[in-house]
């Protein structure tokens, strides 16, 4: 099995680069970066959309999260793979579409997190900062959003985790990722399946799992600072069902 | 009926209990005091075996506690124990607190059971509640539903562990009646408490405990008025303050 | 783009019949792995709470795993990679018995196990040590207190990420068509093949998806609403 790893682990881990295009573990982990520049700002905007008092705002939100819930990633690959060259007018790569998908599937997940954070604030918060004059902009900007996000740190990352997972999904249209290329050697190979495969888990669960582990240690600093009786605002939300997918 | 026979338990290098030996009668109220730490908890749980000891022995109505061969969940159902904390069941009713041992534990039909438990929780003054989840309930009712339900079993002795210090201290006196009242009908029982007004009015015997050993017994009227170990006259005089 | 549609040919025999053997396929292949997850996952919840430290060495390991690699990699582990390490004959029979919903079920039972067994664990720890101490003292047996008081607050507890993660197991069935399994995506990509008719058969696809998914958050919100402990 080692020597699957040690033949294949350029193509494996890069891709074609620097001779060809990139792919791999690399891709996988661009895509998941890409995906989640674009998703974390609109998960704000989708958030404040669903907790906003103005119907017009938080009705076609809510909608958009719980079809984006209730549909399949795969499903949602294949609508972009033909919806997104039709509305922009001409074809675009496997990957660009694979980033606009995973782009809106994170940027639900990650709405509902943020909007579980801000909803469990107290809503002290909210009525001193508007009796101190403050606007809704300026009181979300300074005072609910900084301790909702730092609140539901921890989730964020772990959802930053799961996107590298998800850009496995980029098999089904081809894109060069980390499933694929394994998928391509063993191809190649034809008679270790049973080591490919493995090696394909293994090196998603040391990515997946030391990051996992770097979420935990951020989780005890947040804990240790709440038990320091400097964050002492926030309710618990241990089983809120929102978070647990 | 409860015996402690040089009774001592470590955690680890630290000796909780050292080397208790007192007894219970048939009947008798006996009340544990001493400052926190004292191991007043932890000999009161060595009874019915929610802690070990290391050496000595324990005997209740005639059974060793602590020996292997000892059919642990019918001593158990023998032995009502009040919590400090109520520990009642959050999702079954007054009721249903009342009647699960009964009917799980001690094989009694549903209807035998509930009647037994309207009884009890009448006595216990909260028959109109008896449809009320606990988290309805104040701390002195719910206080006062466990000791129904540690009744509903029939045991002959019941023990308490700081039944009241959980509580506010308006709700107190509720349930001090409650205990007072089982007192006087004869029942035998071991209680936790700092509640002095208690152990003067129903006990029949004082205990006063520190780091672990019993430093002194001795009636309530004799003890609250001259005690003679120096820690507990430094005890009573902290209490009074 | 496309103003011209036309639902009547992807309904028509046999693409009609198809959709619903694929829809079929996607109810028996949640319902397998709904099994197999359930089951193991409680055992294992249970093995863990037993506080064995090889055990939960063990289970942690095995949580670990299941939840930092992907679906798609372990379903293509079990179904490329397993078989291989199987006597020629039972991979004969395998294969003549429907090989890739059997892999597809146990990847993704196993898979949803370990998330079962983390809700059951964390119901588990959320009920306080002093209601293990009070269904004893009253003389309720191990067995008896586990069923009469604690598993029910801890099941109670971990209703809502057990729902949730049932609507994942449900959705992760649409990955087997990766391997081959005849269920409800596969199937729409297979009448698109046949008819074109992309939005169309694409549409009513998403719309059985969603129609299930919203279905199993509604069962569920119902059945936390009807079995939650009351409040004040």
């Amino acid at each position: 099995m080692l020597d699957i790893l040690t033949q294949n682990a350029h193509f494996l881990l890069l891709g074609q680069y620097p001779s060809g295009p990139i792919g791999g573990l690399a891709l996988t982990l661009i895509l998941a970066l890409l995906g989640l520049a674009f998703a974390i700002p609109l998960s704000l905007l989708l958030a404040l959309c669903r907790v906003s008092p103005y119907r017009v705002l938080s009705v076609p939100s809510t909608v958009l999260v719980y079809i984006v819930r209730g549909v399949p990633l795969v499903m949602l690959v294949f609508w972009s793979y033909f919806l997104v060259p039709g509305l922009i007018g001409h074809l675009v790569s496997a990957f660009t579409t694979l980033v606009v998908t995973l782009v809106i599937y994170q940027a639900a997940y990650l709405s509902e997190i943020v909007r579980a954070g801000i909803e469990s604030l107290p809503t002290g918060q909210t009525e001193s900062a508007r009796s101190l004059g403050m606007s809704y902009g300026s009181t979300m900007r300074h005072v609910i959003l900084p301790q909702a996000l730092y609140n539901m740190l921890p989730s964020i990352l772990s959802q930053c985790v799961s996107t590298v997972k998800d850009t496995s999904i980029g098999y089904v249209i081809s894109v060069q990722e980390l499933t694929f290329s394994a998928q391509q050697i063993n191809a190649s190979l034809l008679t270790r399946p049973f080591q490919v495969f493995l090696v394909l888990a293994l090196v998603y669960f040391a990515v997946c799992y030391t990051l996992t582990r770097c979420v935990q240690g951020v989780e005890r600093r947040i804990s240790r600072r709440r038990a320091s009786g400097k964050m002492s605002n926030v309710r618990s939300l241990i089983n809120d069902s929102v978070l647990q997918s | 009926m409860i015996q402690f026979s040089k009774v001592s338990k470590w955690y680890g290098e630290y000796q909780a209990l050292v080397d208790v030996t007192a007894e219970v009668k048939q009947g008798e109220v006996v009340v544990v005091c001493g400052p926190s730490g004292s191991g007043k908890s932890t000999l009161i749980r060595t009874v019915n075996r929610l802690e070990t000891i290391q050496a000595g022995e324990i005997t209740v109505d005639g059974t060793s506690v602590h020996q292997a061969t000892l059919n642990l969940n019918r001593f158990r159902s023998r032995v009502g124990f009040v919590f400090q904390q109520f520990n009642l069941f959050p999702h079954l009713s007054a009721l249903d607190n009342v009647c699960l041992a009964p009917m799980k534990a001690a094989g009694k039909n549903r209807k035998d059971a509930k009647r037994q438990a309207l009884a009890l929780l009448d006595r216990v003054g909260l028959a109109s509640k008896a449809n009320s989840y606990p988290q309805q309930l104040s701390g002195g009712q719910q206080q006062r539903v466990a000791i129904a339900r540690a009744l509903a079993m029939e045991p002959p002795v019941m023990l308490f562990d700081e039944p009241t210090s959980a509580l506010d201290p308006e709700m107190v006196g509720e349930v001090l009646n409650v205990m007072k009242s089982l007192a006087r009908d004869g029942m035998t029982m071991m209680c936790v408490t700092h509640e002095m007004g208690f152990a003067r009015e129903v006990s029949d015997s004082v205990w006063f405990m520190d780091r672990g050993a019993i430093l002194e017994v001795a009636d309530p009227q004799t003890f609250f008025r001259s005690p003679e170990h120096p820690r507990a006259q430094a005890f009573l005089s902290d209490l009074r303050h | 783009m496309l103003l011209h549609l036309d639902f009547a040919s992807i309904f028509a025999a046999p693409n009609l019949k198809h959709l619903m053997w694929g829809v079929q396929y996607t109810a028996l292949l949640t319902l397998a792995s709904w099994v197999i997850a359930v089951a193991l996952g409680t055992v294992m919840a249970t093995l863990r709470a037993m506080g064995n430290p090889v055990i939960e060495r063990f289970v942690a390991g095995y949580v670990a795993y299941h939840q930092n690699v992907p679906m798609l990699a372990q379903l293509f582990l079990w179904y490329f990679g397993f078989p291989t390490l199987l006597p020629d004959s039972a991979q004969g029979w395998i294969n003549a018995h429907g090989g890739e919903f059997i892999f597809a079920s146990v990847a993704i039972g196993l898979c949803m196990a370990a998330y079962y067994s983390e809700d059951i664990r964390s119901g588990l720890r959320a009920v306080s040590a002093g209601q293990h101490e009070a269904a004893r003292s009253l003389g309720l047996s191990f067995a008896k207190s586990m069923r009469y008081v604690i598993l029910p607050q801890s099941f109670r507890i971990a209703m809502p990420p057990f729902i949730n993660h049932t609507v994942v197991l449900f959705k992760n069935t649409s990955l087997a068509m990766a391997i081959g399994v005849a269920e409800l995506t596969y199937t729409v990509r297979d009448i698109e093949n046949q008819t074109f008719r992309t939005f169309e058969i694409y549409l009513v696809g998403t719309l059985i998806y969603l129609a299930i998914s919203l279905g199993l958050m509604g069962v569920g919100a119902a059945v936390a609403r009807h079995t939650r402990i009351p409040a004040k």
